[in-house]
């Protein structure tokens, strides 16, 4: 039997919800178990990565290619990253500017430079990057669910 | 934590378990699918860290 389709304005709030929220998208679209499942998997792997010096990776126009996917894997577990920047970086970073003098960039890179140097980073580095990207392969399942692909 | 086995365990457990919910749907198959990732991901690092071993750093 195929599984039925969401609305359109359905699928939009489980997408922005499963961004927003970790598995927040699939309780939407009735998979409450799933979706705290989900939640904890996600959440816990954020939270080993920031408790192991993760990097919370910042754009740089050097290495655009490379800091930009970095960038994307950090974003994908939503706000929380937000949160994190503002914890570690006393402000939400996203890009740093070698070279420039501004003491707030040379700030912003030291802190990125002293958690590079931890021993834990590169621990913590693959639990952000890993929470992110699952939480992005979780949009795209919340996508199939409320297309009908699956059930 | 700075041990490499511990998150490798750690690892392993959170990613077999992220997929098998992912992509199963019966819970004997997720826990078989687990279960499968679990040992591929720990056995495969274990199996490649001895063949490096030879190599020196």
């Amino acid at each position: 039997m195929a599984a039925s389709t969401a609305s359109p304005a359905r699928t939009a709030t489980a997408l922005l919800a499963g961004w927003i929220l970790p598995g927040a998208g699939h309780a939407v679209l009735g998979r409450l178990r799933r979706g705290i499942v989900f939640f904890v998997l996600v959440m816990g792997s954020f939270g080993l990565g920031l408790a192991h010096d993760g990097r919370l990776a910042l754009y740089s126009s050097r290495e655009w290619l490379l800091s930009s996917m970095q960038v994307l894997a950090n974003v994908g577990v939503g706000p929380a990253d937000t949160i994190a920047r503002v914890g570690v970086y006393g402000e939400a970073a996203y890009m740093r500017k070698d070279g420039d003098p501004d003491p707030h960039q040379e700030a912003r890179i030291e802190t990125f430079r002293s958690r590079w140097r931890s021993a834990l980073s590169i621990y913590g580095t693959a639990y952000l990057w890993t929470a992110g990207l699952m939480n992005l392969l979780l949009l795209l399942d919340v996508w199939d669910l409320s297309r009908g692909r699956k059930d | 934590m700075a041990s490499h086995v511990v998150h490798l365990v750690l690892y392993s457990a959170i990613v077999a378990l992220f997929f098998a919910v992912l992509t199963r749907r019966e819970r004997r198959e997720q826990l078989r699918f687990a279960g499968l990732v679990f040992a591929g991901m720990t056995g495969g690092v274990l199996v490649l860290a001895y063949l490096m071993y030879p190599f020196p750093r």
